[in-house]
C-alpha cells in the first residue's frame, strides 16, 4: 500500500464510519417494518393499485415477498439515494475538493505522479463504497431473519453488487468532472444532477412514450433489470456499468495528467 | 554555468493566461548553493514561476529544467530533491501537526523523527494541536518543517515569512543560512521585501509584470540603492558640507534639519553629521521600487 493510499484511508475513516453506521441503521429499520407491511399486505396491495402506474413502476408493487420488500423499500429508493450522494461526494472530493482547498499543492510537491494521486484516491474511494454496501448487505442478511425477512445471501450479495457497481459509476463521474475542472461544487452538482435525471427517467420510461426509447442510456436501467434479487447477476448489467466506471476513469486520467491546476 | 550543474535553468519560460497576466520570456540560473532572490511586487508572476517550476502548470513556451531534468517527465525525481513552501499555504485542518507531518515524512519515503523534531523545536513549534487551532504564523512553521525535513537539496520558497512574527523570522534566516551553508542546499526564496532578500540571498532577480527587469549580484543592487535620511541638529548646519560626500544626492536644509539622500554606504554621511550634536535621525529601508528605479537609473547612465 502506497504512503497516499494510507493517508487516503486515514482521511476518510471517520466519514466511512459515520455512512456505515447510516446504512447498517437503515437496513435494520426495513427490516424492523416488514413484519407490519406483511400484517397490511391487503390493504397497501389495494391502496397501490390505485396510484398512477408511473409511481408504480418507481416503487413496485410486491410487498408480500422478502425479495419484493427489499427491492420497494432499500434498493429503489433510500438505498441508491444514500449511496450515490456518498459517493459523487467522495468522487467530486477526492481531487476537486483537495484542488479548491488547495492541499493538493503540497500533496503534489512530493514525490508522486498526478496520475499515481488520482489511481490512490479512486482505490480509496472504491474500497470505502465496498465496506458500506457489505454493511448494507450484512445487516440486511443478519438483522433480516428476526423479522421474518428471510432471503438468500446471494440475491443479497448480487443486489449490493449491483448497488455497489452503480455508485462506482457516479462516483467516478464525479471524479472525473472534478479532474476536469477542479471544481468540486461542479462536480457534485452536475452529477447529482444526472443522476436525478437518469433516475426519473428510468422510472417514468414504462409508462411515457417519449422517454421509452431514452432508457438505456439511464445508468438505472442496468441495475435492478432484470431484478438481481430473484435472478442474480445479469453479465450485460455489470458490463455497462463497469463500462461507464472505465471510461469516466480515463478520462479522468487523461484530463488530470495534463491540465494546469488551478491557482 | 553548463547545463548539468545548473539546479535550475529556466530559458524563455513564458506562461500567457486567457486574460490575466502570466510570465513572459523569463531566462536565469540558479547554481548549485546558491540563495537566489526572486523579488517583486504582488501579482508580478513571481508564484507563477514557482508553479511552472513544480509543474502544477506548464508553460506556453520555453523550458525549465531543474537538476538539469523535465518537471513534468522526471516530476517525481525532481519533487524528491525539492522541498517546497507556497505562497498560501493550506494544510489538512483536521490533523494535527504532528499526524501531517509523519504523513508528508511517510510520503517522501521516510524521513528522521529527529530531523523533524530539531526542525519543530527551532521553530518552537509544538506539533501536537490541531493545525484547525493553529494561529497563521504556526501553520507557518508547519509548512517550513514539511519544506525542510527531507534535506532537499533545493528549497522553493514563495513568501515564506508572511504571518511569522519577527523572532521567528530571525530563526527562518537562520535555517536558510544553515541549510544552504552547511548542507549545500541551493535557495529559492520568493519575496515582495527587499531586506527579506538582501539578507537571505547571493543574487536577485527583479520581476516586473510577468518580466524579468534584472538579475544582479545583491551587493551590486544595493551599491546603487538611494537612501533617504533625515538628520535633526541642536543648531542649524550648512547643507554645503554634506553635498561634496561621495553618493550624496538631494540635499535639502531647513533650519536645524538636514534631508539627503544617499547611494550606497551611508559611512561618510555619518561621520559628517558627527561632527555636529544629532538629536535624532529617520531613515527608511528603500522600498522594492526605489531599489529598482535606482538600479535602472544608474543603468542608464552608464
Amino acid at each position: 500500500m502506497s504512503a497516499l493510499l494510507r493517508k487516503t484511508v486515514r482521511d476518510q475513516q471517520r466519514g466511512v464510519l459515520a455512512w456505515a453506521i447510516g446504512f447498517a441503521g437503515v437496513a435494520a429499520m426495513y427490516s424492523a417494518f416488514y413484519p407490519s407491511v406483511l400484517r397490511s399486505a391487503g390493504a397497501l396491495q389495494r391502496y397501490l393499485a390505485n396510484l398512477p402506474e408511473a409511481f408504480r413502476n418507481l416503487i413496485g408493487t410486491d410487498f408480500t415477498t422478502p425479495a419484493g420488500y427489499l427491492r420497494t423499500e432499500t434498493f429503489s429508493i433510500l438505498g441508491p439515494v444514500l449511496f450515490l450522494v456518498f459517493a459523487i461526494g467522495a468522487g467530486s472530493r477526492a481531487i476537486a475538493g483537495e484542488e479548491e482547498t488547495r492541499t493538493l499543492d503540497l500533496l503534489l510537491s512530493t514525490p508522486v505522479r498526478r496520475r499515481d494521486v488520482l489511481f490512490d484516491k479512486w482505490v480509496a474511494m472504491a474500497a470505502a463504497a465496498m465496506c458500506l454496501t457489505a454493511v448494507l448487505g450484512l445487516t440486511i442478511v443478519v438483522v433480516g431473519p428476526v423479522f421474518k425477512l428471510r432471503i438468500a445471501i446471494a440475491d443479497v450479495a448480487s443486489a449490493c453488487l449491483m448497488l455497489y457497481l452503480l455508485g462506482m459509476a457516479f462516483g467516478t463521474v464525479a471524479l472525473a468532472l472534478g479532474c476536469f475542472t477542479g471544481r468540486r461544487g461542479l462536480a457534485n452538482g452536475v452529477t447529482g444532477a444526472a443522476a436525478t435525471i437518469t433516475y426519473v427517467v428510468n422510472a417514468l420510461a414504462p409508462s411515457v412514450k417519449v422517454l421509452s426509447h431514452l432508457r438505456p442510456l439511464s445508468p438505472f436501467r442496468w441495475y435492478l433489470e432484470p431484478d438481481p434479487l430473484v435472478v442474480g447477476i445479469t453479465a450485460a448489467n455489470v458490463a455497462v456499468l463497469t463500462g461507464i466506471t472505465i471510461v469516466a476513469y480515463v478520462a479522468a486520467w487523461v484530463s488530470f495528467g495534463r491540465r494546469d491546476l488551478r491557482a | 554555468m553548463s547545463e548539468r550543474e545548473a539546479i535550475i535553468r529556466v530559458q524563455h519560460l513564458t506562461k500567457r493566461y486567457g486574460g490575466s497576466r502570466g510570465v513572459e520570456d523569463l531566462t536565469f540560473d540558479v547554481g548549485p548553493g546558491e540563495a537566489f532572490g526572486f523579488l517583486g511586487p504582488n501579482g508580478a508572476g513571481k508564484t507563477t514561476t514557482i508553479r511552472l517550476l513544480l509543474d502544477f502548470i506548464r508553460p506556453t513556451s520555453g523550458t525549465a529544467r531543474l537538476f538539469g531534468m523535465d518537471p513534468r517527465r522526471e516530476g517525481v525525481q525532481v519533487h524528491r530533491r525539492v522541498g517546497y513552501l507556497p505562497g498560501e499555504l493550506a494544510l489538512y485542518e483536521r490533523m494535527t501537526g504532528e499526524a501531517y507531518l509523519r504523513a508528508f515524512a511517510d510520503l517522501r519515503g521516510g524521513v528522521g523523527v529527529a530531523r523533524i523534531n530539531e526542525l519543530a523545536e527551532r521553530l518552537d513549534l509544538d506539533p501536537s494541536r490541531k493545525i484547525h487551532d493553529l494561529s497563521h504564523g504556526n501553520k507557518q512553521k508547519i509548512g517550513l518543517v514539511q519544506a525542510f525535513m527531507h534535506e532537499p537539496e533545493l528549497l522553493i520558497l514563495d513568501e515564506p515569512t508572511q504571518g511569522l512574527d519577527p523572532l521567528v523570522q530571525q530563526t527562518f534566516y537562520g535555517m536558510v543560512q544553515d541549510e544552504q551553508r552547511e548542507r549545500g542546499a541551493a535557495i529559492f526564496l520568493s519575496s515582495h521585501v527587499m531586506p527579506e532578500v538582501e539578507r537571505v540571498c547571493d543574487r536577485v532577480a527583479i520581476i516586473r509584470e510577468g518580466r524579468l527587469a534584472t538579475v544582479a549580484d545583491i551587493g551590486e543592487l544595493k551599491a546603487k540603492v538611494l537612501r533617504r535620511i533625515e538628520f535633526h541638529f541642536s543648531e542649524p548646519v550648512l547643507g554645503s558640507s554634506f553635498e561634496h560626500l561621495p553618493g550624496v544626492k538631494d540635499v535639502s536644509v531647513h533650519g536645524d534639519t538636514v534631508l539627503l539622500s544617499v547611494e550606497g554606504t551611508v559611512d561618510g554621511v555619518i561621520k559628517e553629521a558627527a561632527r555636529h550634536q544629532v538629536v535624532s535621525l529617520e531613515t527608511r529601508e528603500p522600498s522594492l521600487e526605489e531599489a529598482f528605479l535606482a538600479f535602472y537609473r544608474t543603468g542608464a547612465d552608464r
